[in-house]
């Protein structure tokens, strides 16, 4: 599917911002079932330097600053994809088999991709997570079978509901609240495998705005989106991770699905949000994001654009889905 | 600082002995635990009458013989010294909480030269080490990948900056500095125990403790062949200007999180030794990649960063985003190899304890190798048979946190095994197998015990026996090798506690590593001048420094005014003239208007005791009325932000006056109540020191920019207090009367000038004359207003001649005319007079008077604010962080 994603991202200062320097994360990464076609950032007012770097992950983040005063910053970011869906693998793994797989031993080669299996700012290792995933993860269970059910649990078991955490609420009281967004969501399931003693990352993204025809609308369309990766040892080569979504039900390799658009990987939230910075001045903001993802080309029938999140909303600009 | 490393002990305190006995007599009654090396009689469990070994040998030889009498008089030296010399180590980061006096001891650790060289040997190859760890743990890992490191010792210790990953910083070494702590086992082998590369403290405090204990003991100190510091010292500073972008010509500044630090003296200290401009996060910026200093002068750019902040706290936009002490952009000034910072951000991952297990076979790994100084032995419970081998050990080991300094759930202070009971123990072992990764034990060691000097309440002294931890430190040598500083930093036990740690009441000592050679004289030689940084150093007064010198200077005129004032009225109060009612309504607004006594207490005319009390009450007060103590708290607060700049004996003496007064006033308020007698004559000490403070800031400091503005600011109070003085004695008709008229003279500090120039003519013409127009008088409104008008003319080549705009709004006294204001009435306007354009009240007596006195008390407060809006507006912390 080719995919055409803008991001827009809009700070009202009052009073205005004398300085500003910021960081953002805005371009979709190129790899396997998703192939990056263009991708450009316009910001506004004109920043005096703009520059982008790859991150230890391999994402792509931007740095801008503007040394005069302004009372609205406005990042555009638009991109275009391609994606494909991707059955999941088989897997035979046993959970515990993994877990041990990731215990450090005096000379024992590593797995690269155990890095992802310690606490990270958000995700704290916690005892509570490891008993709610024990339910799913049963004396030798398949590591894929027990995640998927994980996954399920999480859908059904938690209410989404916008507004009901912010975007610091710690992972462990959303658990506890049994509510939250994607965000959470995400965390919580990064908490409950870490926890047992797995790897499982972060994955900021976007989802396609309005189905096809005849398809439901996904919760987190209008705005950006984050669900989990979960690091399998015995996949195929080069590909070790499962992309599940709790908040939609949605695995796959890769990436959950189709209609999806992998913006960044990380270990949680705060190391791929979308836009961050420090500003100078600007005592009270309100901040405006618009995020739309439509198809492109006659693949799909042109979706009209005043649907969708092509109307900017007042929201904290945290992955909503 | 961040080391607590729990141990144990003597519990028994050497015995106290009888004056006037030599040190090899005294010798004979140090009590060291069994179990502990002697370091004094060099050996385990030694009889008490064993003689002291060399080189203590030595240095007892050097005393003399009525060592008990001198020793005792020595330790008041030292201890007048430390005070004097306002060493200091702020416990609580509390701007109003005490900062402890640094805690030395007498006697310095004494090294011999074998022992010397071994660890000289043991540190310089561990900060080797250190640096390859670096160079792998931020480029390819190796290490991890070949399972010779855990990755988490790596990826799952929150000091691991991502963000620095793959970099190669300016300079092309990490590491420029580095701190080892070692122990001295029951066998006389010194262990290391940790280290230290984040923000290593001590370099300062150390460079003090020599400097005072080696004055003690100057003829030990040169029979000895101690081995000197300076010129380590100076590799060091020659190396960060040598690896820094723009080499020896490099501006290099230290970089501290502020006055509320617990080291903070050191700070200023060492910036100042090392000739560094010291600075906060937030006199920096990073402009297109480069780190500025914001100066009055505007931008200038800084080469080099000795950085005492910790890593995660550098950088708001891509680490902790609350830090308040960091520079948004330091990292990507970093990445771009514009700025050496000293350690490179990252350094915390050497930190943890549980790295010293695996030391010995990285040692020869990446060396070829064995570690000259043994590591205590250290077990990471992270591998699980490791963890079992420990767990079974529990009992004798010390429980360490593998990441020290984290802040997530479960975070833990080090403990010691060997203190807790079977229950707690059984706790520590589910506890650890919870959570294996984050625990390490620790050996536990017995430390070795040095003599010190005490003496007690009862005022006699002796010998007592106490544990030590050496730190020694490492600096970069200008290439890529490095230089171990001959010398450290030894911190000595608390008698009762069983902590070794500054926070937790320890003491440190000097120490001497002793040589068999020639000892290298040096001393620390100002870095290399060239005209042009000669010139940029002139000029460089940060933003952040002149705010608080202005303030400074501010405060200085408030406690002076409230000083004078106090002591006028309570003078008044009791005087001849305390019936006239003019005088009194004056000195009980006066009183409110100053805030010398909250509004609601009774004027003097509706209880003149009450009153009285009221201002006694609140001279020491720093809630509700803002009196003396509150004015001279402010100002020693100003001054401590600005303390590089302070000289010693300045920097003395306000805190001595602030410390005495609220001392006094709190003995005096205890006792019962302070009589107007006691509160005057706190006053008048009060004023004698504030005497000595101006005097100071008038003779003793550098006449730059910075300056201007201290004198700047106590001339704008100046100005604004005898303005509205002025006008309320002229609402209220005080003036009018002896009392009233003397008062005011009194409060300019003017009465010796009036006597001998109108021989005590109290006419209204007279105190105009005086009071207002006189040129050479320092309290007259025309000097204030001349002086005022230079000083801001003469202010930084600032932004589109800012200065001579400002110098501008203040009143110009050439126009004023002694006939015009004393003119009690006019129906018109002068022509030609810059103020007021209001028609003047026909009814107001010497409306002219009055009418310069608002345009003087206007100026004032216009001037202050578009100085701080001119000025300091970039020292503002108003930057916060946004995300989304």
């Amino acid at each position: 599917m080719r995919l055409r994603i803008t991001h827009e991202t809009r700070y009202d200062y009052v009073p205005a911002v004398e300085t500003a320097q910021h960081m953002v994360y805005l371009t979709p990464l190129n790899r396997p079932f998703q192939q990056l076609l263009n991708s450009q950032i316009s910001v506004s007012p004109e920043p005096a330097v703009i520059s982008s770097a790859l991150d230890v992950y391999g994402n792509t983040r931007h740095f801008f600053a503007q040394n005069v005063p302004h009372a609205q910053l406005i990042v555009s970011a638009s991109s275009e994809v391609n994606t494909q869906a991707s059955a999941v693998p088989e897997s035979h793994i046993a959970w515990e088999a993994t877990c041990a797989h990731f215990q450090y031993k005096a000379g024992q080669a590593f797995d690269a991709g155990s890095v992802f299996s310690f606490d990270s700012p958000m995700v704290p290792r916690h005892l509570e997570f490891a008993d709610y995933a024990r339910v799913s993860f049963t004396p030798n269970a398949g590591l894929l079978q027990a995640s998927l059910d994980l996954m399920g649990r999480i859908y059904t078991e938690f209410t989404y509901e916008s507004n009901s955490t912010e975007v610091n609420t710690p992972a462990l009281q959303a658990l506890v609240q049994r509510k939250g967004v994607c965000q959470d969501f995400a965390h919580i399931f990064i908490a409950c495998l870490r926890s047992l003693g797995l790897s499982a990352r972060y994955v900021s993204g976007y989802l396609l705005t309005s189905p096809p025809p005849g398809m439901v609308k996904l919760r987190g369309s209008d705005a950006s989106h984050a669900w989990v990766a979960v690091y399998v040892p015995d996949f195929p080569e080069g590909g070790s991770w499962v992309d599940l979504d709790p908040t939609n039900n949605k695995a796959g390799w890769y990436s959950p699905g189709e209609d999806y658009v992998t913006l960044a990987i990380g270990r949680d939230f705060s190391d791929v949000s979308p836009v961050r910075g420090v500003i100078h001045g600007g005592a009270n903001h309100v901040l405006h994001v618009g995020v739309t993802v439509e198809p492109v080309g006659n693949h799909n029938e042109p979706t009209t654009p005043l649907q969708g999140g092509g109307q900017n909303q007042s929201q904290s600009q945290r992955p909503q889905g | 600082m961040a080391y607590s490393l729990r141990m144990n002990v003597n519990s028994q305190t050497g015995a106290l002995e009888n004056p006037a006995t030599g040190f090899d007599a005294l010798a004979q009654s140090l009590a060291i635990k069994p179990g502990h090396f002697d370091e004094m009689r060099g050996g385990l469990n030694q009889a008490l009458h064993t003689a002291p070994c060399d080189p203590w040998r030595q240095f007892a030889a050097t005393l003399p013989s009525d060592a008990s009498t001198e020793l005792t008089r020595r330790s008041a030296s030292l201890a007048r010294q430390v005070h004097d010399n306002g060493i200091t180590y702020n416990v609580y980061a509390d701007t109003n909480g005490p900062q402890r006096p640094w805690s030395l001891d007498l006697f310095p650790l004494l090294i011999s030269p074998e022992n010397w060289q071994h660890i000289e040997a043991g540190v310089h190859q561990r900060a080797v080490l250190l640096e390859h760890l670096m160079v792998d743990i931020y480029g390819p890992q190796q290490l991890i990948h070949q399972g010779a490191l855990p990755a988490a010792l790596v990826h799952g210790n929150p000091g691991y900056l991502r963000a620095m990953h793959g970099v190669q910083p300016v300079g092309g070494r990490f590491l420029h500095l580095a701190a080892f702590d070692l122990a001295r086992g029951p066998d006389g082998l010194w262990w290391l125990v940790g280290q230290r590369t984040q923000a290593p403290s001590g370099l300062g405090y150390l460079l003090e403790n020599r400097l005072i204990v080696s004055g003690q003991f100057g003829t030990a100190f040169d029979a000895l062949r101690v081995q000197r510091l300076a010129s380590t010292y100076q590799t060091l500073i020659e190396s960060l200007r040598a690896q820094s972008p723009m080499g020896p010509e490099a501006h290099l500044a230290l970089l501290t999180p502020g006055p509320y630090n617990e080291t903070y003296f050191e700070h200023a200290y060492l910036a100042r030794y090392l000739g560094l401009t010291l600075v906060e996060g937030s006199d920096l910026m990073v402009r297109e990649n480069k780190v500025f200093l914001k100066t009055l002068k505007g931008l200038v750019p800084v080469h080099g960063l000795l950085k005492r902040v910790d890593d995660q706290f550098l950088d708001p936009l891509e680490l902790r985003a609350d830090s308040t002490l960091g520079i948004p952009g330091l990292l990507q000034a970093i990445r771009a190899g514009n700025v050496l910072v000293a350690n490179a951000p990252g350094s915390a991952v050497l930190e943890s304890p549980a790295l010293l297990s695996f030391l010995p076979a990285l040692s020869r790994q990446l060396l070829n190798e064995e570690l000259v100084l043994p590591s205590l032995p250290t077990w990471w419970c992270g591998e699980h048979s490791v963890m079992e081998e420990a767990l079974a050990n529990l009992s004798r080991c010390a429980i360490k946190p593998t990441y020290p300094g984290a802040l997530n759930q479960g975070a833990f202070e080090a403990m010691l095994g060997t203190q807790q009971d079977p229950g707690s123990l059984q706790n520590w072992d589910q506890r650890i197998r919870g959570n294996p990764q984050a625990h390490t034990l620790q050996a536990y060691l017995p430390l070795s015990q040095m003599p010190t000097w005490r003496v007690n309440q009862n005022g006699k002294s002796g010998l007592e026996a106490r544990s030590l931890m050496l730190r020694v430190f490492a600096v970069s040598d200008g290439q890529d090798g490095w230089k171990v500083l001959p010398g450290g930093l030894a911190r000595v036990a608390n008698a009762r506690q069983d902590l070794i740690g500054m926070q937790t009441g320890g003491s440190s000592a000097d120490v001497w590593a002793l040589s068999q050679g020639e000892v290298e004289r040096s001393t620390l030689q100002q870095p290399h001048l060239t005209p042009e940084s000669l010139i940029q150093r002139k000029r460089m007064v940060t933003s952040r420094a002149a705010e608080n010198l202005f303030w400074l200077g501010r405060y200085t005129e408030r406690t002076e005014n409230a000083l004078r004032l106090a002591r006028l009225t309570l003078e008044s109060l009791h005087g001849d003239e305390q019936d006239c009612p003019a005088l009194m309504r004056w000195l009980g607004q006066m009183a409110k208007v100053n805030t010398l006594v909250m509004p609601e207490v009774p004027s003097p005319q509706q209880s003149a005791h009450v009153f009285e009390r009221a201002l006694i009450e609140s001279l020491g007060s720093t809630e509700g009325a803002t009196s003396v103590g509150f004015y001279l708290r402010a100002l020693k607060l100003s001054a401590s932000n600005v303390r590089e700049r302070l000289s010693q004996e300045h920097w003395r003496i306000i805190t001595h006056n602030e410390e005495s007064l609220f001392a006094q006033w709190r003995t005096l308020c205890q006792e019962g109540r302070c009589s107007t007698q006691q509160a005057q004559q706190l006053l008048k000490e009060t004023s004698d020191q504030m005497a000595a403070i101006t005097g100071a800031q008038t003779d003793r400091m550098v006449r730059d920019d910075g300056w201007r503005l201290l004198s700047i600011g106590r001339h704008i109070e100046r100005l604004s207090f005898m303005a509205r003085s002025l006008n309320l004695a002229l609402d209220c008709g005080s003036l009018a009367t002896n009392g009233g008229f003397d008062a005011m003279v009194a409060l300019f500090d003017s009465d010796i000038t009036f006597q001998t120039q109108y021989q005590q003519s109290r006419e209204m013409v007279a105190l105009i004359d005086l009071l207002v127009l006189d040129q050479d008088n320092p309290r007259s409104l025309s000097w204030v207003t001349k002086t005022l008008r230079g000083r801001l003319a003469k202010l930084a080549g600032s932004p589109d001649h800012a200065s001579s705009t400002l110098s501008r709004i203040v009143p110009d006294s050439n126009t004023w005319d002694l006939m015009h204001l004393y003119e009690t009435s006019e129906s018109a306007m002068a022509p030609g007079l810059p103020f007021g354009a209001e028609p003047l009240d026909m009814q107001v007596p010497y409306a002219h008077f009055k009418q310069l006195l608002a345009a003087c008390t206007e100026a004032a407060h216009r001037v202050s604010n578009d100085i701080s809006a001119t000025y300091f507006t970039h020292s503002e912390r108003l930057e916060r962080s946004v995300g989304s």
